[in-house]
């Protein structure tokens, strides 16, 4: 089907939003055509959810139109979205997970018999043959919850489809899905893509946007970069369109102290998560690790903080050996973590930042029957305000009224307090403003000078090469690449591929 | 540090139920016959003791983010062990044990059963995975059951002064059961708001996963606030034995929701993680004035009991509005 | 990555625990005792919890939906005072009103509506948590009882009510014997066979089971959850009532002590019944297996002799019994079902958050 002759479903132009403190989206326009399958692709943080919630309705823009089926609007509401057609699938599909395929398809507006009885076997009949219109094979008497992650999805997009949407959003659909999976998903959206059913495919794995993607529009920085047919583009100018070519970025120089190692791990293996990782990191060394998700990278810090199982194999902090299985004992032998989802795990939100700092130190703090000793906790704590340049109107207020930026480095000065031999950082800087981000950098810098080893699990491919002495890159669970800092082959497009896997190519 | 126009409210909404206990105490000071009497107050205060030592375990529960409804029937049980074990019953069809143990042997072992109490629910909550409001529903009515079984039906009456003390004791024209209430309270309210415990409590109330990645044990903390939950039942039942003198069946029904209740009036969320000790037993004051108070004007017990719930129930629609949901920012999008 | 899948064996087991656990029951008492399997006990197992498993419907209908209604108790005992003051005469507790027996159950109803609009209200108007609300409901009711009761208890229904709560249906000989069928065993089944049509069959069941599966999704889906839940408490509090007429006509008097502590028999049958604490599963022939499951070591309890004061332990200890039971089915299904869908997100997601609260 030749898509540049079909009609527009979708034609946003010059949309912009901002938020306190960050401009998320800038000027950006984007048309989507029927029977089109068109990626949206960016770095986490470039706008591409923002984008989406504008097109559902859920934020108004500042300025912009949005054109759907040749009527134009200048703010919708979600109701508008849908009925204009426009349907959302998220990674995580909500579904009623303890009732049936048919049901959940079928669900308010059930096939009845005579006496105005549920008909189940009309349920399950018209259930299926719904499905089959679509091409799509499911065993409708399932629940849900028996369902595989990529069924799941597969039934979201079904769903849209009986409700009448005519341009389907798919945010991250084959995240962590096997090869056999991803192609029935593949093959399932081709199919009603011949039906004129338009899709934006929302991805951070580049090769499939090469695989199944007409067009793809890249965002950076909530700016538009471009939208080009993915037939005039290789991988090597689509992800130089994604990382930049003239961003000036932190640049730090290496505190490392060679021969003197801080973390060791020795065949680390999970079954599910990672195989065979070895790695050795130098006290002030920094480094990186990025992959796609569901690569292990996450499972790897979540495991070494005790928060889920490291699996078997060796780990040594310095000479110890690190027997850590929950945070407090990792804690007490110089691991700690700082987790991707501060609000949910990084902090106590209705508590003040003076208690937030000091929960991890508490023991040290306590005096008499286990009472805190308040005017030590205060000079500690004000000492980190200091330092970490942590912008509160007291150690009282309470955490959650804080910006973002702040909100870390109250994370990252509790984590600082137990002194650790080693510090773990998943995704120090999301979320987080542009000028907070290089306040960051510089705690980062300052903590590997202290002889911290630090692990940056992220995405953020440019900030890594900014601050990091090495990058690892992790593919199915697997550590594949190493990038030194000054090595020519160290460009953002090479480790951007190399984290599709496109050098190691070992897809099942 | 200056303080600003915006902590001043803050100040004083945190502390309003203070103010309106003051308002509710100068409206009976005027319209009240006999309110202002030291003996008033004595009585006032007594009702509230038992009570009080109750909420303090409620409120540290709540505060980490459980219920524990099981506490009066800790109370019961307490009440009936302790008076088996220490009264030799008189006639036939009196109630009691054939030990008649000294008061100094059955004071540690009720007070280890309401630790143990407290253990065995918390065990079940934090690892077994169960719902902790039916979970200690039925261990109220487990241990109920097992009270009635023991005590037969009957009264156990006659337990000994030296055990009655706590109840019925005076110091100097003071009874002994406000003194040790006020420092049972005014302790609690301090180690919540100093210590390590405290900490950890208003954490895990707070937020469970960020409190584990803080370096903190949920589980621990939630059964330690279950087990202090119904240590302070047992002496509760204590005191109350000792001020009755006589261990009934029924004794101390419908405390749990007053405990609740006073909670949630005096400020802390039924969702965790917010509140005071103060708070809560204020809660308990305001409720204890305004029963005082409208029995002195003669109001008809009926709409004593109707005001009260009343205000219970506005309380509970208040909270729900208020902490609707547990304030939380999403996670930034990718 | 692996996926552990749900075995088939253990999710048929889960589904049908309620019928191994009747059967298992049924095997102990009669081991335990020569005299209780009698076509007397056995046809009488039913009728002697009948206004229990009027609560166990409405209570299984609010669970349905992920709700509690702690508060049905108490409507058994209300109702069942109402209908006492309207029919008794003066010198056995009532009025003196001397109603008919159609004009009392009228009343009885509309109390029942007024107890289930007055928790639906609260609960998705003001929405205050229900667990507070429906134990607040109880006590508070409970009062309600004490104070308009006449003192100790209203006595002498009369003719309709007997009939339902205690008359017989039908005779047949089994042996030497002649066995003699309660009318409230037939009003029961028949109540759990509409429940189970409702629940099955209709528009409004199958919405209930997407409100408790989901509420969310169910709302995304034109569900109108408020509306629903405000009906599974006009429901529940219609079943308090027609429990009322049940337990009245069954003891003939109504007592301000009617129905109290029976909450916990009613949250245990439905719960081993299948009918889950979260929501969105489970069906009514459960729960009446769960009806039956109370009825049998109700029977079997007292041909034992069991210490009157001791079957309350059995009731608390039979609903941590089935918490339990749910605690671990739920965990489960979670782990084997959602641990794919899970492991994507960010750290600690799928271990640290599973269990308490």
């Amino acid at each position: 089907m030749d898509t540049l002759t079909q009609n527009k479903i979708l034609f946003a132009q010059d949309i912009s939003k901002s938020f306190p403190g960050v401009q998320a989206l800038s000027n950006v326009t984007l048309d989507v055509r029927e029977g089109e399958i068109h990626g949206l692709v960016g770095k986490n943080g470039a706008g591409k959810s923002t984008l989406v919630r504008v097109l559902m309705g859920l934020h108004e823009p500042d300025a912009g139109t949005l054109t759907i089926n040749g009527r134009i609007f200048h703010s919708i509401t979600s109701s508008d979205a849908l009925a204009a057609g426009i349907a959302y699938v998220p990674q995580h599909v909500d579904m009623m997970n303890s009732l049936t395929v048919a049901e959940n398809i079928l669900v308010g507006a059930l096939p009845k018999g005579p006496l105005g009885l549920v008909n189940w076997g009309a349920v399950y009949k018209e259930a299926h043959e719904r499905l089959s219109k679509l091409g799509l094979e499911l065993d409708v008497h399932k629940r849900v919850e028996g369902l595989s992650v990529a069924e799941q999805t597969m039934l979201a997009i079904a769903k849209a489809l009986f409700g009448n949407a005519r341009l389907i959003i798919l945010d991250e659909p084959t995240a962590a899905l096997p090869r056999p999976d991803i192609n029935r998903l593949f093959g399932f959206i081709r199919s009603l893509k011949d039906k004129g059913v338009a899709f934006i495919y929302i991805s951070h794995h580049l090769e499939e946007v090469f695989e199944i993607c007409d067009r793809v529009t890249v965002l950076r920085d909530g700016c538009l970069v471009g939208s080009y047919p993915v037939a005039d583009l290789d991988m090597a100018k689509l992800t130089n369109s994604i990382v930049g070519e003239d961003v000036k970025e932190y640049e730090r120089s290496s505190t490392c102290v060679p021969d003197a190692k801080a973390l060791e791990l020795v065949g680390l293996t999970r079954r599910g998560h990672y195989e065979d990782i070895n790695l050795t990191v130098s006290q002030g060394e920094v480094i990186g690790i990025s992959g796609l998700q569901g690569c292990g990278a996450e499972a790897l810090g979540a495991g070494l903080f005790g928060l889920e199982p490291w699996g078997v194999g060796e780990v040594r902090i310095g000479e110890d050996a690190f027997t850590a299985r929950n945070p407090h004992e990792a804690f007490a032998q110089g691991l700690a973590l700082l987790p991707q989802d501060r609000y949910r795990f990084g902090l106590i939100g209705l508590r003040p930042v003076r208690e937030n700092v000091t929960y991890t130190i508490i023991d040290r703090l306590m005096g008499l029957l286990g009472i805190v000793k308040v005017p030590s906790e205060r000079k500690i704590v004000a000492e980190y305000i200091d330092n970490l340049g942590i912008v509160t109107p007291s150690q009282d207020q309470m955490v959650r009224l804080l910006s973002g930026g702040n909100q870390q480095k109250v994370v990252f000065a509790k984590l600082a307090a137990t002194k650790p031999s080693v510090l773990v950082l998943h995704e120090p800087t999301q979320g987080i403003d542009v000028r907070a981000k290089v306040d960051i950098y510089r705690i980062i810098d300052e903590l590997a000078a202290q002889g911290i080893a630090i692990l940056i699990i992220s995405s953020e491919v440019r900030e890594l090469m900014g601050v990091c002495d090495r990058i690892l890159v992790m593919y199915h669970g697997r550590i594949t690449n190493e990038f030194k800092r000054g090595d020519p082959e160290t460009t953002p497009a090479n480790i951007l591929r190399a984290i599709e896997g496109g050098s190691n190519n070992a897809k099942e | 540090m200056r303080r600003s126009r915006q902590d001043w409210i803050q100040f004083i909404l945190d502390r309003f139920i203070w103010f309106i206990i003051v308002g509710v105490f100068i409206f009976f000071a005027f319209r009240a016959n006999g309110f202002l009497t030291g003996l008033n107050m004595i009585n006032l205060l007594m009702h509230a003791s038992v009570l009080g030592l109750m909420v303090i375990g409620q409120a540290i529960c709540l505060i980490s983010g459980n219920f524990d409804l099981s506490a009066e029937g800790t109370v019961s049980l307490v009440t009936v062990i302790a008076a088996w074990m220490m009264v030799i019953p008189a006639t036939e069809y009196a109630g009691g044990g054939p030990w008649g143990l000294s008061p100094f042997i059955v004071i540690p072992i009720i007070l280890v059963v309401g630790a143990a109490v407290g253990w065995v629910n918390g065990f079940m909550i934090t690892r077994l995975g169960m719902n902790n409001f039916i979970v200690t529903l039925s261990m109220q009515l487990v241990l109920r059951g097992i009270a009635f079984t023991l005590s037969q039906g009957r009264d156990i009456s006659g337990t000994p002064t030296v055990f009655n003390w706590l109840g019925a004791g005076r110091l100097g024209s003071i009874p002994v059961q406000l003194i040790f209430t006020g420092l049972v309270a005014v302790g609690f309210h301090f180690i919540l708001q100093n210590s390590r415990f405290g900490r950890q409590l208003y954490a895990v109330g707070g937020n469970k996963d960020a409190a584990l990645a803080s370096g903190f044990d949920p589980k621990k903390t939630v059964t330690l606030a279950y087990v202090l939950s119904g240590l302070l039942a047992a002496i509760a039942g204590w005191m109350l034995l000792g001020r009755l003198g006589a261990a009934t069946i029924y004794v101390g029904q419908g405390l749990t929701l007053e405990t609740v209740a006073a909670s949630v009036i005096g400020g802390v969320a039924l969702s965790g993680g917010y509140g005071s000790i103060g708070g809560a037993f204020a809660g308990v004051l305001l409720l204890s004035v305004i029963d005082n108070g409208l029995n002195l004007m003669e109001v008809d017990p009926f709409w004593v009991g109707g005001i009260r719930g009343f205000i219970i129930l506005l309380a509970l629609a208040i909270e729900a509005q208020k902490f609707r949901y547990k304030p939380k920012i999403t996670r930034a999008e990718a | 990555m692996q996926k552990p899948t749900a075995n088939p064996i253990v999710l048929a087991l889960i589904d049908n625990l309620i019928w191994v656990l009747v059967l298992a029951a049924l095997i102990t008492f009669s081991v335990l005792s020569k005299s209780f399997i009698t076509p007397y006990n056995l046809v009488n197992i039913i009728p002697k919890v009948a206004a229990i498993g009027l609560l166990v419907i409405g209570q299984s209908f609010t669970m349905i939906t992920a709700h509690f209604d702690l508060s049905s108790e108490s409507g058994l005992g209300v109702t069942a005072m109402v209908a006492g003051l309207l029919i008794a005469t003066t010198q056995y507790g009532g009025l003196g009103v001397m109603a008919p027996a159609w004009l009392a159950i009228i009343a009885m109803i509309a109390v029942g509506l007024l107890i289930g609009l007055a928790n639906g209200l609260m609960i998705t108007r003001l929405r205050m948590n229900n667990l507070i609300v429906t134990i607040a409901m109880m006590i508070a009711l409970r009062g309600v009882v004490y104070i308009i009761s006449p003192g100790s208890s209203a006595s002498f229904f009369g003719p309709v009510f007997n009939w339902l709560g205690g008359g017989t249906l039908f005779r047949f000989q089994s042996g030497a014997q002649i066995v003699s069928v309660p009318v409230s065993l037939a009003f029961v089944l028949l109540a759990f066979a509409v429940s189970h049509i409702i629940t099955q069959y209709t528009q409004f069941g199958r919405n209930m089971y997407a409100v408790g599966a989901s509420r969310d999704a169910a709302e995304s889906s034109g569900i109108r959850s408020q509306r629903i839940i405000l009906y599974v408490y006009l429901i529940s509090g219609l079943c308090a009532a027609l429990a009322g007429l049940l337990s009245a006509g069954r003891l003939d008097s109504a007592t301000p002590r009617s129905g109290l502590g029976w909450i916990f028999p009613v949250q245990a049958a439905a719960i081993i019944g299948g009918i889950s604490l979260s929501g969105g599963r489970g069906n009514m022939i459960g729960a009446l297996g769960g009806l039956l499951l109370w009825g049998i070591l109700d029977t079997g309890l007292s041909i034992l002799q069991v210490n009157p004061f001791t079957i309350d332990v059995f009731r608390g200890g039979l609903l941590l019994f089935a918490v339990l039971l749910d605690a671990l089915k739920t965990r489960y299904l979670y782990r084997t079902a959602m641990r794919e869908a899970l492991s994507t997100t960010s750290i600690g997601l799928a271990d640290t958050s599973l269990g308490f609260k």
